[in-house]
């Protein structure tokens, strides 16, 4: 491999690293670590090898087959379970890019001090600009590098001297002390929501076929999706480790995008705070924008429309169209004066039911030899595949009544 | 056809025994359940409001920082003040109730003078607010 390829290789790794945290992540293990402190960590780390093990699969598919997730949804489960499963996957988009722009016009009040509502326009004026005058691998570059500013929560994590024996047991599944078994049961629930959503494999399949992958980058894929996402999850373990250590012993329940910023004040003033706000503003400004071309891809591939960013807006029309109105739209529900944190939990919550509906075409497509040929799953992918799919579907059948039965997580 | 209208005759049944069921209570009136539900919520506004004032104090947090977080906090305090002053519960609880409103008062009036404080006020608010967050336990 060439200095360059291995420079590039690291540039992708990076913005991936910066890229994997969104405002899901944000709150749900913020509020797993103030109200179980290190006890959930395990989740984080099924979680991610969850969403390496089928990022993995999606990139395969789209440098072999050439094809996105959504084109094979439709072809494999048909078209009333394809629309079935659009309609959901959209109501999920529409539901977590609200919460991204809201989450961004939050960021922007706290840094600028300005009023929320004022906010909202212009984070929503700024999102589709960048979206539609940045080329594509800028697009995930910028909002990428700048979310590396949440690394502060790793250097936090270390200040705050948490108690790391019991930081090490967090990563072993047992018995749980303090809150409810239900509360427990809902923040696993959320977490793996927050580590799988469907949008983050619909954005990196139709990227991989945006990029014009082929064979030559499978070693890519594997590389990009392993360690991009590995390290991606040490972001939500920093932050689960400093809610972990500030919040339990002061009653404080986090329930504002301000507080994981307080802690990071707290351990490392105030430029630890403005890392925190400029690194939460561009991760889930990135967000914002991979949920919406997410969307805009699904529908463009589900009904077989001419898409793709690299495509001249006029060229791609219907889906440029998409992925506009899926802005506009989620600008009128952030402008209901929803809260965006709220609208994050219910947002996470439902996509875990969508999970299922997501992972079992990109499952059985990476099993296909004739979409494949050799590049079929090899024993390990099966056995994960399979393993994750039943905990997919556990999850998504609990969802719901763990919403209801526990209000939220509020017990 | 007999089969769908049997459920949703069952299903308006159930819809008007919940609202039945959920009017029994009454308006505002606060179980044992709910009144330790409003307290934790009302302790770690008053928490985080005294980490708050306490890192501004220390000049870890920027002004702008400190007004409109504290401000999100004092608007949920306030509206849980609020919500207290208007409820009712049964007459063993209502000590509990009133002291609850009247900590609810002085939490949110702490949070809406810790937005705009001087950084001497910015410590005694924390010190104040701890103190709150500490009776509420």
């Amino acid at each position: 491999m060439s200095v360059k390829n291995v420079l590039a290789v690291a540039l992708g790794i990076l913005s991936a690293i910066g890229g994997f945290v969104d405002i899901g992540d944000l709150v749900f293990n913020t509020q797993a670590g103030a109200t179980f402190g290190y006890q959930l960590l395990w989740v984080v780390v099924v979680g991610v090898v969850g969403i390496i093990v089928y990022s993995e699969m999606c990139g395969r598919v789209a440098a072999v087959a050439k094809r996105p997730v959504f084109d094979l949804v439709r072809e494999r489960v048909g078209f009333g379970a394809g629309l079935g499963t659009l309609i959901a996957s959209q109501i999920v988009n529409l539901m977590t890019c609200a919460a991204e722009v809201g989450g961004v016009a939050i960021c922007l009040q706290l840094l600028a001090g300005l009023p929320y509502r004022a906010l909202i326009p212009l984070a929503v004026v700024a999102l589709v600009l960048s979206a539609w005058v940045l080329p594509f691998e800028w697009i995930e570059r910028v909002f990428g590098y700048l979310g590396l500013g949440l690394l502060v929560f790793a250097v936090a994590a270390i200040k705050l001297h948490p108690d790391w024996e019991r930081v090490a047991h967090g990563f072993v599944p047992g018995h749980h002390v303090g809150g409810s078994l239900l509360v427990y049961l809902y923040f696993v629930v959320g977490l793996l929501g927050a580590a799988m959503t469907p949008y983050e494999v619909y954005f990196y399949s139709s990227g991989a076929v945006e990029d014009g992958w082929g064979l030559k980058e499978l070693g890519l894929n594997k590389v990009t999706s392993m360690i991009g996402y590995g390290l991606g999850g040490f972001l939500s373990f920093s932050l689960m480790i400093v809610a972990g250590t500030l919040f339990p012993p002061r009653n404080i329940d986090p329930q504002f995008l301000g507080t994981p910023p307080l802690a990071a004040a707290d351990a490392l003033g105030q430029v630890g705070l403005l890392l925190a706000l400029v690194g939460i503003l561009f991760a889930v400004g990135g967000a914002a924008i991979e949920t919406c071309f997410s969307g805009a891809y699904n529908t463009a591939q589900f009904f077989g429309w001419r898409w793709g960013k690299r495509e001249r807006p006029a060229a791609a029309s219907r889906f440029t169209l998409a992925w506009l109105v899926i802005f506009a739209l989620a600008f009128l529900v952030v402008m209901t004066g929803y809260d965006p944190v709220k609208l994050t939990e219910y947002s996470v919550i439902f996509s875990v039911v969508a999970l299922p509906l997501t992972y079992l075409p990109i499952l059985l497509v990476a099993n296909d030899r004739s979409y494949m040929g050799s590049n079929v799953n090899g024993r390990l992918a099966n056995v994960l595949g399979v393993v994750y799919f039943v905990v997919i579907l556990a999850v998504a059948v609990a969802a719901i009544p763990l919403l209801l039965l526990t209000n939220g997580g509020q017990g | 056809m007999s089969a769908p209208s049997h459920t949703s005759g069952a299903l308006v049944a159930l819809v008007a025994l919940a609202l039945l069921a959920a009017g029994c209570g009454g308006a505002g009136t606060l179980s044992a359940k709910s009144l330790s539900q409003e307290s934790k919520s009302l302790q770690s506004l008053a928490s985080e409001g005294a980490l708050l004032g306490r890192n501004a104090h220390a000049g870890r947090t920027t002004r702008i920082f400190t007004r409109v977080h504290s401000e999100e906090l004092y608007k949920a305090a306030s509206k849980a003040a609020t919500s207290l002053r208007a409820a009712k519960t049964e007459p063993k609880l209502e000590p509990k109730l009133r002291n609850l409103t009247y900590l609810a008062g002085k939490v949110s009036a702490d949070l809406k003078r810790l937005g705009h404080a001087s950084k001497t006020e910015q410590a005694l608010l924390a010190h104040e607010l701890e103190l709150a967050a500490r009776t509420l336990e």
